[in-house]
Parts: C-alpha cells; sequence; structure tokens
C-alpha cells in the first residue's frame, strides 16, 4: 500500500478554513478552476447547448452540410429531427440493442469480476500472476482486441470453431449470423473490461476487515453467507462505481462494432452511439445525429443525477 | 538567333526548375490485402518519385474502400483535400453531386486531347464510372468485376467435370448441390459462397440482379434504385434457395475472410470474389483452382468495380498539375501492366495488353484472361447519391434473408422503401424540381 | 500465507479463477504464435495454439512497412503526454480549491464538474467538431487533446487524495507569507504523489486505447495514432486477411503497454487500487 492510500484510509477531520483568508477565497477559488471551467465548458457544457439547437434545425440538400460549422449553418427550425429520429426503424433498433448490450455486458461482467476478485483476494506470486492475466485485456485497444477476435470468431477456421469442433460443435457464424452477433461483441466487451473491474473489487475486497470474517468463521458462517453478509454490503459503493464505469462503457465504446461489423448484419449490432456515427459521418445527416445525441445525452444526464451524489457519499464515508 | 534565344529559354527554365522546391503532394489509397499490396504501392510511388525529380508524392494508406471514402470527405470538408486518391469507382458520382472533385477536361484539353481520344484508351465498360455528362471526373486506375472461383479437386469429388464451370443459373444451382459434402450433420464442404458483408454484399447482388435481365440502378441519374423489381427480388430468391432450400451455401452473412479461407482449406466448392483478389488466391491455394463467368440467368453481365484516380477540388494549381502528372502515370500502359500482374486487377488501359510483358504473363495465367474476356459483358457499377446509405439499405435485406429472417419479396420491398426515403432530399432537388 | 492454513473451498475457487486466467489469455497466445508462423492464409493449422513452423519474423517485417509505426507511436506519444501535461495543471488547480477553500456555490460546481465523467467525449462527436472547426484545431494533434485537457475523473481524485494530507505544513507556509500556487506545487503535489501517478495511469492507459474520438478528429494519415492506424492496417478491402501479419500488427500497437504493465504490475495495481476509491 501507498503512502497515500494509507492517508485515505484515515478518518478525515473536518477543519474550517481560517476566518483570515477567507474572504478572498471564492475568488482564490474561481481562478483555479478557470483552467478547467474553460476547457468543460468548450467541450461538455458548450457541445450539450450545440446539440440542442442542431437537433431542432432542419437541413435541406446542399445546405450546410458541406461545411464545417454544420450546426449552426441556415435552415428552418422545428421538431422535424426528433418526428424523424421516433419514426426510424434503425433508431429504435439501436435503442434495443444498446439496452441488450448494456444488460449483457455489465451484469455478467461485474458478477465474473467479483467472482475473480474475490478468488484471487489473497496476495502471493500466484494470484499475482494470475492477477496479471486477466488483467492484460484492459491493456490494449478494443481496436486491438476487434482484430485479434475477428480471428478468434471466423467461422469453422477460427479458433472458437476449431476447439469447438473437437466437440462437435462446429459451423457458428458468431459475427454473421444476426442472432448471435450482438452477443459476440458483447463477449469481446466483457473479456476486455473484466481485470479493469476486478482491480477495482481487489481495492474494496481490501477493505473488508479479516477479522469480521474470521469472526464470522467461526461462529460457523460458511463461505457464501460470509460472503453475501459481510463482504457483499461492505462492497455496496465500489459495487456503485463499477456499475457506473460499467454503464459508461456500455454506452461510449462501440470501436469493436466499427472494426468487427460495422452495425451489421442487418443492423443487429448498431448501438445508440454507433447510430449517431454513421448519421454524422456517412450520411452527413447532422439534425438525425443532434437528435439522437440529445436522447443519449438526456438518458446519461438522468444516470448522472441517480448515482453522482451517491457515488459520493461512498466515497465521503470509505475515506 | 533563335537557336541562342530557346537555349537561353531553356537554361533559365532549368535554372528555375532546380532552384523551385520539388512540388509535395500526397494520394490516398486502398488495397484489397494487407501488406504485400501495400508494399508494392509505396515501391511504385518510390519509383515515381525517382522518375519525377520535380515532384514528391506521399502515398497514404487509408484501409478499405469505404474508410478511404469517409477520410477523403473528411478532408476535403477540413479544407485539406489531398492531391489524388484512389477512390471506389461508384462513388465518384456522389462527389460531383457534392461539387467536390475536379472536372478533368481541361487537363485533358491541356495535353491536346478530347475527352472522346482519351476514353478510348480505356475499356468503354468503365465509362460509366468514370465520366457524369460527358465530363471525365476520375480515371480508371484498378478495376475488377465479380468472378466465379471453383476448387478443381472439390470438383473432380463431386463427380463433376472442372473443364466445364457452371454457365447457367441452373447448372450452377445442380453443382453447387452436388459440390456439398457432409459428414452426420457437419458440412465439411460447401457449394458456394461470397461475402456478404456491406460493400461486396450489394456489388454481388447487384451482379445477379444485372444477369437476371435487369438494370439495379439508374445510370444515367443519382437519385434511382431498382430494389423491389422482380429482377432484383429474383437474384435474392436465388441466394435464398442456395441457403435454405439447398443447403449448399452457409446461413448468415460470412466475410471475406471466412470465405477465402473456406476455399484454401479445401472447404469450399466454388465462391464468388473480384477479379481483385486474384494474386491473393495463387498465392494462398495450394490446389489447383480455376477462374470462370459469372453464371447467367437471362444475360452474361457482371457490373464493374475497383477504383479510379480522383482529383479533390481545392488543390493549388501547381499540386493539381503534379496530381495529373502522377495519374497519367499511374495508368500509363506499362505502370498498369505492372500493378495488374501484381493484384489481378484488370489494367484499365487497353494498351497494356499489347506490352511483351503482359502478353506472356496473360498466356501463363488463363485465370486472369477470364477476368478480361468477361470485360465485354461488364456494366456500370452501381452509383447514386448516397451511395453508402442507398446500398446499406439493400445490404441489410439481403442480410435478413441470408439469415432466414425475411423473405425475398418483403426484404426488397423494405431496402426500396429505406433507399427512396435516403434519395428523397436529391431527387426533390432534381428530378421533381420543374421549371414554374 | 500458509498452504496448510487456505481451506479447500478456496483452493477450488483458486483453481477455477486459475482456469479463467488461462481462458482469458488465449487471445494473446494465439496473436503471439500466429505473428511467428510463416505460413499464408490458407494453412489448416491456422488456429492451432500449439505451434507448428516454419517460424520466421517476416509478418514483423510485412507489418512494419505496410503501416506508419513510428508515426503512429510518436503521435501516440504526443498525445497522451499532451493530454497528461495539461491534466496535471488543471486536476491539481481545481482539487486543491474544492478540498481546501469554502465558497459559495462549491458543491453546486462540483456537481457540474463531475458531469463530464458522463458526458463523455465520444458522446458529444457531433457537436465537438464543429467546435473543433470553428477553433481551427480540426485535424491536429491538439484537437484530439482538447477535450480532455479537464478531467472531472481527475479533480474528484486530487481532491480525494488534497483532503487526506495533513494541514500542518500548509499552514506553517502560509504564515511563512507562501503563494497559494508555491504552496501546491511545493508542498501539496510532492505529498500528493501517489494520486498524480494513479491518476497518470488511468489516463495514459484510456488515451493511449482511444479509438472513435482520434478517429473522427483528424483526416489527415499524419495525424493518426497507433488505434486508428491498425484498424485501417486490419481492414482489407476485397479478398481477405493474412493473419499473420495483423496478429504483428496486433503486437505492435499493445506491445507497449503490456511490458510497462507487466515491468510494473505491483505499482500498477496499487494505482488502481489507489484511484479505485471505493
Amino acid at each position: 500500500m501507498t503512502a497515500g492510500t494509507r492517508a485515505l484510509n484515515r478518518p478525515m477531520t473536518l477543519s474550517l478554513p481560517r476566518p483570515r483568508i477567507a474572504s478572498s477565497q471564492a475568488l482564490t477559488a474561481f481562478a483555479l478552476l478557470a483552467p478547467s471551467g474553460v476547457f468543460l465548458a468548450l467541450f461538455t457544457y458548450w457541445p450539450v447547448v450545440q446539440v440542442l439547437v442542431g437537433s431542432l434545425r432542419i437541413q435541406g440538400f446542399g445546405g450546410a452540410g458541406t461545411s464545417g460549422a454544420g450546426i449552426w449553418g441556415a435552415g428552418t427550425w422545428g421538431w422535424g429531427n426528433y418526428a424523424r429520429l421516433f419514426a426510424d426503424a434503425h433508431f429504435r433498433t439501436a435503442v434495443v440493442n444498446t439496452a441488450i448490450y448494456a444488460a449483457g455486458t455489465i451484469l455478467p461482467g461485474i458478477a465474473l469480476s467479483l467472482l475473480f476478485a474475490v478468488a484471487l483476494r489473497e496476495t502471493n506470486w500466484l494470484t499475482g500472476v494470475l492477477r496479471t492475466l486477466v488483467a492484460l485485456p484492459m491493456l490494449i485497444p478494443l481496436v486491438a482486441a476487434a482484430a485479434l477476435f475477428a480471428f478468434i470468431f471466423l467461422p469453422e477456421a477460427g479458433l472458437l470453431d476449431h476447439y469447438l469442433g473437437r466437440f462437435g460443435l462446429a459451423e457458428t457464424n458468431w459475427l454473421g449470423d444476426p442472432s448471435l452477433a450482438l452477443g459476440s461483441i458483447i463477449a469481446i466487451s466483457i473479456w476486455k473490461n473484466c481485470g479493469y473491474y476486478m482491480l477495482f473489487f481487489l481495492a474494496g475486497l481490501a477493505g473488508v476487515p479479516q477479522d469480521l470474517l474470521d469472526a464470522a468463521r467461526i461462529d460457523g458462517a460458511n463461505a457464501l453467507q460470509r460472503f453475501f453478509r459481510i463482504t457483499l454490503p461492505l462492497l455496496g459503493p465500489t459495487l456503485l462505481f463499477v456499475g457506473v464505469i460499467a454503464t459508461l462503457n456500455a454506452v461510449t465504446q462501440i470501436d469493436h462494432v466499427i472494426v468487427l461489423t460495422d452495425g451489421g448484419p442487418s443492423d443487429a449490432t448498431s448501438m445508440m452511439l454507433f447510430y449517431i456515427y454513421q448519421q454524422a459521418h456517412q450520411n452527413f445527416d447532422l439534425g438525425l445525429a443532434s437528435a439522437a445525441t440529445v436522447v443519449s445525452v438526456a438518458f446519461l444526464f438522468a444516470l448522472s443525477a441517480a448515482s453522482i451524489r451517491r457515488l459520493e457519499r461512498g466515497i465521503h464515508y470509505e475515506s | 538567333m533563335r537557336l541562342h534565344l530557346s537555349a537561353t529559354l531553356a537554361a533559365l527554365l532549368l535554372a528555375g526548375g532546380a532552384a523551385r522546391a520539388a512540388t509535395d503532394i500526397d494520394m490516398y489509397f486502398p488495397v484489397p490485402v494487407q501488406g504485400k499490396l501495400a508494399v508494392e504501392m509505396q515501391k511504385v510511388i518510390g519509383d515515381f518519385n525517382k522518375s519525377h525529380p520535380d515532384i514528391n508524392v506521399t502515398a497514404v494508406y487509408t484501409g478499405s474502400y469505404d474508410d478511404t471514402n469517409l477520410k477523403t470527405h473528411a478532408a476535403i470538408k477540413a479544407g485539406k483535400p489531398p492531391a489524388v486518391v484512389i477512390m471506389s469507382a461508384n462513388f465518384v458520382r456522389e462527389y460531383v453531386i457534392d461539387n467536390e472533385i475536379e472536372n478533368l477536361d481541361p487537363l485533358i484539353a491541356k495535353d491536346g486531347q478530347t475527352v472522346d481520344q482519351f476514353e478510348s484508351e480505356f475499356w468503354p465498360a468503365l465509362k460509366l464510372n468514370s465520366t457524369e455528362g460527358g465530363h471525365v471526373y476520375g480515371v480508371p486506375f484498378q478495376n475488377s468485376t465479380p468472378l466465379l472461383y471453383y476448387s478443381v479437386d472439390a470438383f473432380k469429388d463431386a463427380g463433376l467435370d472442372p473443364n466445364k464451370p457452371p454457365v447457367t443459373w441452373q447448372d450452377f444451382v445442380t453443382d453447387a448441390k452436388k459440390l456439398v459434402k457432409r459428414d452426420d450433420g457437419n458440412t465439411t464442404r460447401w457449394g458456394f459462397m461470397m461475402p456478404g458483408t456491406y460493400d461486396y454484399c450489394g456489388w454481388i447482388t447487384s451482379a445477379l440482379a444485372m444477369s437476371n435481365g435487369g438494370d439495379f440502378y439508374n445510370t444515367g441519374y443519382g437519385g434511382e434504385v431498382y430494389y423491389n423489381t422482380p429482377t432484383t427480388i429474383g437474384a435474392v430468391k436465388l441466394l435464398d434457395n442456395l441457403v435454405h432450400k439447398d443447403k449448399a451455401m452457409p446461413e448468415g452473412v460470412t466475410d471475406a475472410n471466412a470465405v477465402t479461407t473456406a476455399f484454401f482449406q479445401g472447404r469450399l466448392g466454388m465462391m464468388v470474389l473480384s477479379t481483385g483478389a486474384l494474386s491473393f488466391v495463387r498465392d494462398n491455394m495450394k490446389t489447383p483452382y480455376r477462374t470462370a463467368f459469372l453464371p447467367r440467368a437471362l444475360v452474361n453481365a457482371a457490373p464493374i468495380g475497383g477504383a479510379s484516380l480522383i482529383l479533390p477540388k481545392g488543390n493549388s494549381p501547381e499540386r493539381e498539375a503534379a496530381a495529373w502528372t502522377l495519374m497519367k502515370w499511374l495508368v500509363s500502359p506499362e505502370v498498369a501492366g505492372r500493378w495488374s500482374r501484381f493484384t489481378g486487377y484488370f489494367a484499365p488501359r487497353i494498351a497494356a495488353y499489347d506490352l511483351p510483358d503482359m502478353k506472356s504473363f496473360m498466356a501463363a495465367h488463363p485465370n486472369a484472361k477470364v477476368a478480361l474476356d468477361q470485360l465485354q459483358y461488364a456494366r456500370g457499377w452501381f452509383s447514386t447519391y448516397n451511395v453508402v446509405g442507398v446500398r446499406k439499405a439493400l445490404e441489410d435485406g439481403v442480410q435478413a434473408v441470408l439469415a432466414g429472417k425475411a423473405t425475398p419479396e418483403a426484404a426488397m420491398a423494405k431496402a426500396q422503401q429505406e433507399a427512396d426515403a435516403l434519395l428523397r432530399p436529391y431527387v426533390e432537388q432534381t428530378a421533381l424540381k420543374v421549371p414554374e | 500465507m500458509k498452504a496448510d492454513r487456505v481451506p479447500k473451498a478456496d483452493r477450488v475457487w483458486l483453481a477455477l479463477a486459475g482456469l479463467g486466467a488461462l481462458l482469458w489469455v488465449i487471445p494473446f497466445a494465439w496473436m503471439a504464435v500466429a505473428s511467428v508462423r510463416e505460413a499464408g492464409a490458407g494453412a489448416p493449422d491456422l488456429a492451432a495454439l500449439w505451434p507448428s513452423g516454419p517460424f520466421g519474423w517476416r509478418n514483423f517485417a510485412d507489418a512494419w512497412s505496410a503501416g506508419s509505426f513510428p508515426l503512429w507511436y510518436l503521435n501516440t506519444l504526443l498525445v497522451c503526454g499532451g493530454i497528461l501535461l495539461i491534466q496535471c495543471i488543471t486536476v491539481s488547480l481545481a482539487g486543491y480549491a474544492f478540498a481546501r477553500l469554502r465558497f459559495r456555490g462549491a458543491t453546486v460546481l462540483f456537481y457540474l464538474f463531475l458531469l463530464q465523467l458522463m458526458l463523455a467525449p465520444p458522446i458529444l462527436i457531433v457537436p465537438n467538431m464543429a467546435t473543433l472547426i470553428s477553433l481551427h484545431l480540426y485535424d491536429t494533434l491538439p484537437g484530439i487533446m482538447a477535450p480532455y485537457c479537464a478531467s472531472a475523473f481527475g479533480v474528484f481524485l486530487m481532491r480525494q487524495t488534497f483532503r487526506s494530507l495533513p494541514r500542518d505544513y500548509e499552514e506553517a507556509a502560509v504564515v511563512d507569507g507562501a503563494s497559494r500556487l508555491r504552496i501546491i506545487w511545493h508542498v501539496l503535489l510532492p505529498l500528493a504523489r501517489p494520486g498524480l501517478i494513479a491518476f497518470a495511469i488511468v489516463s495514459v492507459t484510456s488515451h493511449w486505447n482511444e479509438f472513435l474520438w482520434p478517429l473522427m478528429a483528424t483526416s489527415s494519415p499524419s495525424n493518426q495514432v497507433l488505434t486508428v492506424g491498425l484498424a485501417s492496417f486490419t481492414s482489407g478491402a476485397e479478398a481477405g486477411s493474412e493473419w499473420g501479419v495483423i496478429a504483428a500488427g496486433t503486437f505492435f500497437v499493445a506491445a507497449p503497454l503490456l511490458v510497462v504493465f507487466v515491468l510494473f504490475q505491483r505499482r500498477f495495481v496499487e494505482s488502481f487500487t489507489y484511484s479505485g476509491i471505493k
């Protein structure tokens, strides 16, 4: 453990600032926040305003689409983009796929990484090696993972079918069958992120007092009871933190879709962000892309509102 | 005196040339296979730079045809257009519609040629995708058609005569069924495969629709496609039957990787791939194979494919001049022939085939000759406004059929509807906008 | 840990985790074997994990000459380094303000900052592109970096770190009349090093691996980073794939972080432990 971790675990003392410097504090604070504030304004708040405006602007053929700052170009105003968005079957498919993808990556991913963390919580050379192996995928870009899985999922000749074939399970078209493609994409995400979440859980488990577990064991609680009655409740804040990260990953990570399937076959792996990317970059339909972005932002905003306070409180209690 | 003057002029020009720095231009290029072809393209450009000291070309590998298109669009919009792009030939029309590439007529005229003279040096089938309204916008560079590849061993094993590849759809279906080999439930050899991923899927489907007597798209106008038509539905039905009725083709979408790997490993009898894959197949196929024309329903037909050289707008006159020099050099019979022999694409320049190198190559590689012979039946390549989106509408439909999720009729009706919606903004501003 | 104290159930778990870890590493194993296997695309044992020859370095040579790896490495290093440098400044200052200063609206501002955790740049690609173009940063390396110069995660982490430090040193410095910037720079930051290192590791890892935003924010190949280069490198257009070359190229992209991780594994894990802050 580093000095910092130890320091963090020390109980916080609430020390009020000295009255002598209080008067100038607001100004100083704003000066210190300004550098971050400028960038946040430019690349977080302003974009939100921009998509709100852009989503209400109706763009015609040959209009601002060819100029760079498209959102502010000429055009008429109205709800047309939203009407088109909600009427678009591709968008509905993308929303449903995102929901399936989120459900398929978040819960199994967290469960699996928690299992790894619990099994590898002791620190010795063996668990060190095993932790490293599980953590490796988080270090490579998702594009690189996709390049490897392009071969793994190759029908019949690929790694998966080659070895499954020995059990008579060959000939699965992992990425080419619309019913399986999303599942295959989910599998890549779980493989990629599991180690990352495991590291957070390992950190969380370090905070679960061993004597509490030992006492429970002496009282006759079995492993499952100890896990569900003691470990899991104490991991609450970590679970929430990892849950939020996993949700964010589910919404923002589509690199493997772009490299492997391009949203296909038949839209089976198209997701919200992929839809936005496609409208903006392929169809040059900024109105539709903006409206879809607003919907995504609204969802994430709701998620933030629900989780940030609790997240912050959780961390506060711990420190 | 006159002699003296021209000598002075020449000296001045030379001095000027030496004092002026070489013009730097960049060229985006896609290649069909990683590794070797990209390396070879760098060598070709290196040779150009050596023989043209006043021009310095940087060749940049930009991925697949669709990726190259995205990058070119983005670069033009950002005001940093590349000087030359090897662009998928069917995207040229969209660049013309968007007013993003140069009309090459003035450059041709400067060389003392008429447009007709210039065009006559290329195979006639290439004209549809390189000109718009009689003006030249693209210079064909590496061209292809879909081709039927078949394994000689598989044919023999199935009791078929390798010297008689299928000619009609009827032969094709019969052979595909015979080529299938099963081993308790598992298929150890498929009759037929084709890449069903985006881009390839639309291209092969259009080939089948054309050989079924259709046109697939309006060659003269970028706002009409013919998806919900008997000829296209019939083409999709053919694939549907091969997958679901005859079980001669695997269900779902297979990509080019899966198709070629199956072919190389002896698990596949026939496949349709681009002529641009010829050298890749030659290098990796260990057992004998042959090529043949695409089977026909009514007529022999195959859309052209491959790429043309384009010159994006927004380049300085010096860069344009340098780009034009590069373009002409790349399609010179010698260079075009060399690239053709290396890749498998056919050389767009007719004169390339008169060179001794090319003659001996064609004699030694009958498969390459089949590709060239099919050219007489070649058609234009599907090109519209928003071509990627309009193509995807069809491909989503075909993919649904291949996966058993839709009937050909329903899938094509839906594809037509979607394509029409995507084309609407353009159609309303063009064909439907009549004088009042 | 003594072996005889390990309960049987724990050993079963450990064995299962071991199996899982082996499963997890298979893709890397294939990458290693395929990148040195010379047989081309059609070999019947393409998928075999057990090495069978002939072996050689040809795939690496082909991959290296087909892609512009030196350029991609350089660009990636510049982007990751540039982002990190600016972030260290912005997050230290803001973290300090939230940790130590009391002012009206601090809570609201803090939540406003945290919003960036959720509204990640990939979601805002469309408007961010427009902003980049109007700032003349489109298709530049600073353009890739810009949206990440402020980091809610970093501010959050530094606030926690500063809060955990004793106030004694600072107060002594204040009495000596040192300016606040001097205090942050000379007194607090050295003490906050573990927090900064943790943040640096998370930051570099995520930006090294990022794909969609650099793909959108640049167009010239001279501005490509590793991930964008690899993506165009692995996508062929018409025929098929040279798996060995792809494996070798993937290796080039993945190798630096993997090597660093294996060398500094403990440090890495500690940092993540630290940054998780539960």
